[in-house]
């Protein structure tokens, strides 16, 4: 069929029109759906098998839990609130919790959540086959000959009445249990080792104050409030838009102009240009992230070619007053002031500011004193003795390199800085870039004198993993620190029914920890989240921003 | 001895087939070489490192290279690219649900790439040997050597920040999922940033083309003929000057297709390139594996394609010596 010329035309015009159309027309959804932009995609809603801050973020809003986090920000104390769980009560000796649930709480299919829901999350969790990241969890369920046993440590006495049963009393177990919660009539009949490519990963049966609306891989996730209402929970907003926008830039860009609501993540250099936007209100909230030199304790060569069996000082770093030396020949508040500004605080007993009730405020951070420095190394016999520029002892050289992982701007730059300052006490280090997952691996595996990296802390303060002499069972103890006191502590703490009673003994690991100097701490850095301000009733904080998103509002 | 083109085409994939196990052979090999795995991401102090182990055991990265290569090559026959370690979904799903996005972005860039290519190249016709004409060629090789990212920003930055004009990121709005004219929208800024040093290249072998076809005998026939100018450059010049073009596109559709990395990520296109840059940095040895299968077979059929074409308008192409 052949088409008259003004037949062409008009349908070129309608064409061009539709296209405009589709351009300029107005924002029609709904005023109360936010939108939240999102650096990569949800990999799977199934909690078994993420634990990354958005998966965890958006399972806190579909799935149920027993019980919610609050956080005291003056006392920096943890605690909970009831959710599926109206109540609780703890045994005499506090080794078991009995929960009582909620019977209003029911499955986006229509089944009611009972106690076997519980019972078969925890048995997932705990399935050396399911693999999953927060097997953690269950590890302080009793034990049945030296297994966690879930059929005896997490018994339902009735419907909505459950009993976990642990090994001993610790202060950690309701953290522990605030973990997303499985339907057990959808996925009981699955083989477990299927379940890592189940469709319930993608298209979960969930339970809570939002359900899930649509998931378009790599673009969005759109979550609808449940007006229906879950547990006396009726979200205020009608939709959460969890947009995927890969490009930094972009995700400011979209913040500025309205596209987009929430913004997790800036960077420290975005705090300026977004301050001065009319529309964006920034929120900074002291982090529990912190910067550090890690200085190798203990000869990385010597440990791993006897395969942990020889611990010998290092060569270099092997020595507390070399450490404290290094310490004192960087200048921390100057890095502080010229790179983060009032998102950083310095750091320098491995506990942040943001736990009051446990942070040591008598101790200050050691003072940049480069001449203090150089006395301290000359009393461990570093002198420049051939006149080089470079300290020596015994024919050794005070040489060595500090590895950085790539991609990260801000520790480029500190690790530059680092290098001239130390240039100055006489000490030669070479700064080499490694790929990030070589870089994490080769840490792990002890094969670096010196680096700079970052850790978090835990929001229950635990910290064996990073500090106890076991390097076993301390494989984040990176830099092989070993002080029996320390270890003593660290034991105390964990058998604490209340973690506030452990302050004392924390504020004594910091005064140790800082004596020792094992890392020159750098700085706690803010988390840096950037909302529009029509979307009010928020809870940014330390369990991220969407934390309680349905009593978010927009004006 | 005379192949009809079935033949042909049959001999042509009798190359392409080995040619993609010996793609998919090195990728294998090279994939695990980089340093670490999958389970690099489990590296964190609130998960144990038994879970790792585990995990390894499960993925099957504790078996030997030639095991994991051999069992991977047999599923594969059977049409199983298995099951991708962190999207917890099989490959071919995952695949299949952002394939379409790259075909969609791929075609409408080599559409408008294909158009504006010979639009840049007719005004030689016109022009050929002025000063106008040599400034159309710096132009466009100029053009031709700047960036795709850097097109981009500048399309982002006016159409999309200052004028408004366009949306500057994903397929559609939040609010308008699956909306043809939103996803024309969308389309706009990303494509245009594929195809304008795509067409600029395209414009400059055009340009030759039909500056040969200019000066073939039949066309000064024309000429002589009194044939008015129009005339002679839609009958003779255009087709005889485009024929090489449609075995070029071939090929460029191909390029396209596996040359999106870069815009997809710019403009959050959720296609194949945004997913193979996950599997990369994820290590998703599966995923990895089926992206290069997809992006292989791609290009070998827009190969394909390409010799069919010149094998139709040429068929002394289809002798075998």
């Amino acid at each position: 069929m052949k088409l008259s010329r003004a037949t062409r035309w008009l349908l070129a015009i309608a064409f061009a029109c539709a296209i405009f159309w589709g351009c300029n027309r107005k924002h029609q959804a709904d005023e109360a759906t936010v939108t939240i932009a999102i650096e990569g995609d949800v990999l799977s809603f199934n909690p078994l098998f993420t634990d990354d801050l958005v998966s965890a973020e958006i399972a806190q809003l579909l799935f149920p839990r027993l019980v919610e986090p609050e956080f005291d920000y003056t006392r920096g104390l943890l605690s909970f609130s009831p959710f599926l769980a109206s109540s609780w009560e703890f045994s005499r000796d506090s080794s078991e919790i009995t929960f009582h649930l909620r019977r209003d709480a029911v499955w986006s299919d229509g089944v009611r959540v009972t106690a076997r829901d519980v019972q078969f999350s925890f048995e997932l969790y705990a399935d050396t086959v399911v693999a999953s990241v927060r097997q953690g969890v269950t590890q302080h369920l009793r034990r049945d000959r030296g297994r966690v046993n879930v059929a005896t440590s997490v018994v339902p006495t009735n419907d909505s009445t459950i009993v976990f049963r642990f090994e001993k009393a610790a202060a950690t177990h309701l953290f522990d249990l605030g973990v997303p919660l499985i339907p057990h009539h959808v996925l009981d009949t699955v083989p477990r080792a299927h379940l890592r490519s189940h469709r319930f990963n993608t298209s979960p049966i969930t339970s809570g104050p939002f359900w899930l609306e649509r998931r378009v891989p790599l673009q969005q996730i759109v979550l609808r409030a449940n007006r229906n209402g879950w547990c006396g929970i009726t979200p205020k907003v009608a939709r959460l838009v969890f947009k995927v926008l890969p490009e930094h830039r972009t995700r400011i860009a979209q913040l500025a102009s309205g596209e987009v609501d929430l913004v997790t993540g800036l960077r420290l250099e975005d705090a300026e240009p977004l301050s001065r936007e009319e529309r964006v209100a920034l929120v900074s909230t002291v982090g529990r992230d912190y910067d550090f030199i890690g200085w190798n304790n203990i000869d990385p060569q010597a440990y791993r070619a006897s395969q942990g069996k020889v611990i010998t000082p290092h060569p270099l770093f092997g020595s507390k007053n070399v450490r404290r030396a290094l310490t004192m020949a960087i200048d921390r508040t100057a890095i502080v002031r010229a790179y983060l500004g009032k998102h950083g605080q310095e750091a320098f007993g491995g506990i942040s500011p943001l736990f009051a009730w446990a942070y040591n405020d008598t101790l200050k951070p050691l003072p940049f004193d480069p001449q203090r420095a150089v006395r301290l190394l000359e009393m461990e016999g570093w002198h420049d003795a051939d006149g080089d520029g470079v300290l020596d002892k015994a024919g050794k050289k005070f040489a060595f390199t500090l590895k950085i992982a790539s991609g990260n701007q801000l520790r480029d730059v500190i690790a530059t800085v680092v290098q001239q300052q130390l240039k100055n006490v006489k000490i030669d280090m070479n700064i080499e870039r490694v790929e990030r997952s070589t870089f994490w691996n080769d840490l792990i595996e002890r094969r670096y004198d010196a680096w700079i990296a970052g850790f978090r802390l835990p929001l229950q303060l635990q910290l064996d993993v990073w500090w106890h002499s076991d390097l076993q069972r301390s494989p984040f103890n990176l830099v092989g620190f070993r002080h029996p006191r320390v270890d003593e502590i660290l034991e105390r703490v964990r058998s604490l029914n209340r973690q506030e009673d452990g302050a004392e003994l924390w504020r004594e690991f910091q005064a140790l920890v800082h004596d020792e100097q094992p890392y020159t701490f750098l700085f706690w850095i803010s988390d840096l989240v950037a909302v529009n301000k029509r979307v009010k009733g928020t809870h940014i904080g330390i369990f991220g921003a969407t934390h309680k998103a349905w009593e978010w509002y927009v004006e | 001895m005379f192949n009809s083109l079935p033949t042909y085409i049959l001999r042509r994939l009798g190359e392409i087939l080995p040619l993609l196990f010996g793609l998919l052979t090195v990728v294998f090999f090279l994939a695990r070489l980089m340093p670490g795995d999958a389970t690099d991401a489990l590296i964190s102090p609130t998960i144990p490192a038994s879970v790792r182990e585990q995990l390894r055991e499960q993925f099957g990265l504790d078996r030997p290279l030639v095991d994991q290569y051999v069992s991977w090559i047999r599923s594969a026959l059977r049409g199983d690219l298995g099951v991708s370690f962190t999207r917890a979904e099989p490959v071919t799903t995952v695949i299949a649900g952002v394939l379409p996005n790259t075909l969609v972005l791929g075609g409408a860039a080599l559409l408008i790439e294909v158009v504006l290519g010979v639009l840049l190249a007719l005004p030689v016709l016109w022009l050929h040997g002025t000063r106008r004409e040599q400034l159309l060629s710096r132009l466009l090789l100029g053009v031709y050597a700047i960036p795709s990212f850097w097109i981009g920003m500048i399309l982002l930055m006016v159409f999309s920040y200052w004028l408004g004009w366009f949306p500057s990121s994903q397929m559609y709005s939040s609010d308008q999922y699956g909306s043809f004219s939103n996803l024309i929208a969308h389309l706009v800024l990303p494509a245009l940033t594929i195809a304008i040093p795509a067409a600029a290249a395209l414009a400059r072998y055009m340009r030759s083309s039909l500056q040969n076809v200019q000066r073939q005998e039949f066309v000064l026939f024309a000429r002589s003929l009194g044939l008015p100018r129009t005339k002679i450059v839609r009958s003779y010049i255009l087709p005889n000057a485009a024929s090489p073009l449609i075995a070029l596109a071939g090929v460029e559709f191909g390029v396209l297709m596996t040359g999106v990395l870069v815009t997809e990520t710019l403009y959050s296109w959720p296609g194949m390139g945004q997913l193979t840059v996950h599997a990369i940095f994820a290590r998703d040895y599966p995923l990895i594996m089926g992206c290069v299968l997809v992006a292989g077979v791609v290009v070998a059929i827009g190969n394909l394609a390409a010799d069919v074409a010149n094998a139709i308008l040429d068929p002394r192409l289809r002798f075998t010596r």
